[in-house]
């Protein structure tokens, strides 16, 4: 075992972090409730971040890790798919992908928009279509950090692909859990740093153990977050990859409001960007059929 | 990265199993629920431990020159795991394997080295750790048992409490104060049991029988050779003790463990069939295994010579919120197990409720991972 990162991913991270580091100074104070930025999905599309997962001595690990930093910006990119799902599918598939359930194809789906690639997954198997906007319906209002819209109707005509559906699931809850696991950091160390200045009663808010507690117990979840999603990034199992889903959507559910609350009224502002990680979060706890999916799917892999 | 385990690794876990297969008698698993520190447990580790270092598996991870192999920690963790899951059939051994006998190979004197590590090294010591007092728990700093110098000895005068296998052991490693200065005023004596003054007495636990002791020393003199380290050094002797024990023990893979067959005996009932119990399942493998997670990449630093640094707090919160979960689904989901049904089971869970109290309180974990991970700053004192 060794979970150091390779020097192939320190120059990887090193690289996204030069690239992003002009979009760190974007105004965070006009975002609606998503923040997504086209200029910065070329600049990622076109440096072949979102390609890592079809290099196979990179893997999913290592597209795992850029997703799970693309996560900790403000801005919210469709990496998460494309990084880890695409390659099975091949690279010629228009971006962003929008990952839909079967059964579930009337819920708002992350990303969608005429043009993109629409990956249906379920029981008969995996097909994919690219939307029309006839087909679309953009939730503007909707309350996610993530431009979202409504699939109108799945036409008959799609590729299918000769792929189990079983592997899709496998990477898009291991995607879930790398994304939640950037999401949760960056959202732990943005309240780390407000209630670290905020004053209340002569002292920062930060010295309160009401508080540091509860943010030390968000730390454990957000470690512990990472670390099952990169091991199921290595192992592409199927247990491991529902566990490290179940444990992301748990720990979205125990520490969103948490982070919400020390925030105060700021925290439900618009004006300060908290919610352009945590209403990704609460994207991402409904996917799959939120924890009693990913629970049962946990208890089929590990106990049959 | 790299999850996998070397052949070497996994060889050496294999020799394991097949060893504790191949020595544990045929009721242990009923036997094993006598608490470690039970004279029961205590007799039974004596000659377990003599069949570990007859194999070369109970050092394994000590210097070569003074017996072990120089294996690296992923060994010490593999050889903690499956001891631990076994019901730790050492007893209160593996407290010297893995953190006495460092810290005496570090800071003893030759003396000191030569009498006690020996017997360590061939499983016959048992210590007992004299660091909690009645009104010095998690603030062991403000700790009041005396040691007052008398030319070349100490005179020690005061209680220690919650001592584990301090019924059975032959040795305690004491701190004591030998000045006022809050943590520079600690000293650390090696005091046998049998020195004239000691008292021992039993308190009746929930973990089972001869866990929990108090120690009661009235003028017990003991010789300033006796003293480890130099006068004062107990807090940087107790934090380089820490470094090797800070993990702690591998609770998530009993807790794992424990899941693992309370799941195959709800099968075997027809009783893993409700979608509720299965997702509970889930939430408590969930935290097993991202406490071994946590764990390992702490593992991993140790493995390359790295400070571990207060990331491994985060670890032992998570192994306290795994351990905690397992508790209760068992109590839930098959109650019986703590009537006697599944002693595999009432022994997980006796020792299991002391996950976030025994070797550092969880919320002292939680104001470690406050103070130094994520940089905020200190509470008022």
């Amino acid at each position: 075992m060794d979970l150091s990162l390779t020097d192939d991913q320190v120059a990887i991270l090193d690289a996204i972090d030069t690239l992003t580091r002009p979009y760190a100074g974007a105004s965070l104070h006009e975002a609606g409730f998503a923040l997504p930025d086209a200029q910065l999905d070329r600049d990622l599309a076109e440096g072949g971040f979102l390609d890592i997962g079809f290099d196979p001595d990179l893997g999913a690990v290592s597209a795992a890790l850029v997703v799970e930093r693309l996560a900790r910006l403000p801005q919210t990119v469709e990496a998460a798919a494309s990084a880890l799902i695409r390659p099975l599918l091949g690279g010629d598939l228009p971006r962003p992908l929008c990952l839909v359930e079967e059964g579930r194809t009337t819920r708002p789906i992350r990303f969608l928009r005429e043009g993109a690639t629409v990956l249906l997954v379920g029981p008969s198997g995996v097909s994919t279509f690219t939307a029309t906007a006839a087909q679309v319906r953009p939730e503007p209002e909707a309350l996610y950090g993530y431009p979202m819209a409504t699939l109108l109707t799945v036409p008959a005509e799609r590729t299918l692909h000769a792929i189990p559906a079983s592997e899709v699931l496998i990477r898009w809850r291991i995607a879930l859990a790398a994304e939640a696991a950037g999401l949760l950091a960056a959202a732990l160390d943005i309240t780390v740093a407000h209630v670290t200045d905020r004053q209340q009663f002569g002292r920062p808010l930060a010295t309160f153990q009401a508080l540091r507690h509860r943010l030390a117990q968000a730390q454990v979840r957000a470690n512990g977050v990472r670390w099952l999603a990169l091991k199921a990034a290595a192992t592409l199992d199927p247990g491991d990859a529902a566990l490290a889903a179940l444990h992301a959507q748990e720990s979205a559910r125990a520490t969103v409001y948490d982070f919400h609350q020390f925030f105060g009224a700021m925290g439900v502002t618009l004006e300060h960007p908290l919610h352009l990680w945590t209403y990704r979060l609460k994207a991402l706890v409904g996917d799959l059929r939120g924890r009693g999916g990913q629970g049962l799917a946990a208890a089929e892999a590990l106990w049959g | 990265m790299d999850f996998d385990w070397t052949d070497q690794e996994t060889a050496f876990r294999d020799r394991l199993r097949a060893l504790l297969a191949d020595t544990l008698p045929d009721d242990w698993e009923r036997f094993s629920q006598h608490g470690p520190a039970s004279p029961a447990l205590t007799r039974y580790a004596e000659s377990f431990c003599g069949t570990l270092a007859e194999q070369g598996l109970l050092i394994p991870h000590w210097p070569v020159e003074l017996g072990g192999q120089g294996l690296d920690p992923w060994h010490q963790t593999i050889l903690a795991e499956e001891m631990w899951i076994a019901g730790e059939p050492r007893g209160g051994q593996y407290m010297n394997v893995n953190w006495i006998g460092p810290t005496l190979i570090r800071y003893g004197s030759p003396d000191q080295q030569a009498r006690y590590l020996p017997p360590i090294a061939e499983g016959k010591a048992l210590w007992c750790q004299g660091f909690s007092e009645p009104g010095s728990g998690s603030d062991l700093a403000s700790l009041r048992t005396r040691a007052e110098r008398d030319g070349d000895q100490y005179r020690v005068t005061g209680q220690k409490i919650w001592t584990s296998y301090a019924g059975l052991a032959d040795t305690c490693f004491l701190v004591c104060r030998t000045s006022d200065d809050r943590k520079r005023g600690i000293s650390i004596l090696l005091v046998p049991m049998d020195t004239p003054g000691i008292t021992v007495r039993q308190i009746p636990s929930l973990i089972g029988e001869g866990d929990i002791h108090e120690v009661f020393f009235d003028d017990v003199i003991v010789p300033v050779t006796a003293r480890l380290g130099d006068e004062g050094q107990a807090w940087e002797i107790i934090g380089y003790s820490l470094t090797n024990e800070r993990l702690g023990i591998p609770r998530y893979a009993l807790a794992r463990a424990a899941l693992d067959r309370a799941v195959s005996i709800l099968k075997a009932q027809d009783e893993f069939d409700g979608e509720a119990v299965k997702i509970e399942a889930a939430h408590c493998a969930a935290l097993t295994e991202a406490a071994r997670m946590a764990s390992y990449a702490i593992v991993d630093r140790r493995a390359k010579g790295e400070a571990i640094g207060a990331e491994s707090s985060s670890a032992r919160f998570a192994t306290v919120m795994a351990e905690r979960r397992v508790c209760e689904f068992i109590v839930e989901y098959l109650p019986e197990a703590l009537a006697d049904a599944h002693p595999y089971l009432k022994m997980h869970h006796q020792r299991g409720i002391v996950a976030g109290i025994a070797a550092g309180a969880a919320e002292i974990q939680l104001n470690i991972i406050a103070t130094d991970v994520l940089k905020l700053p200190r509470e008022p004192r």
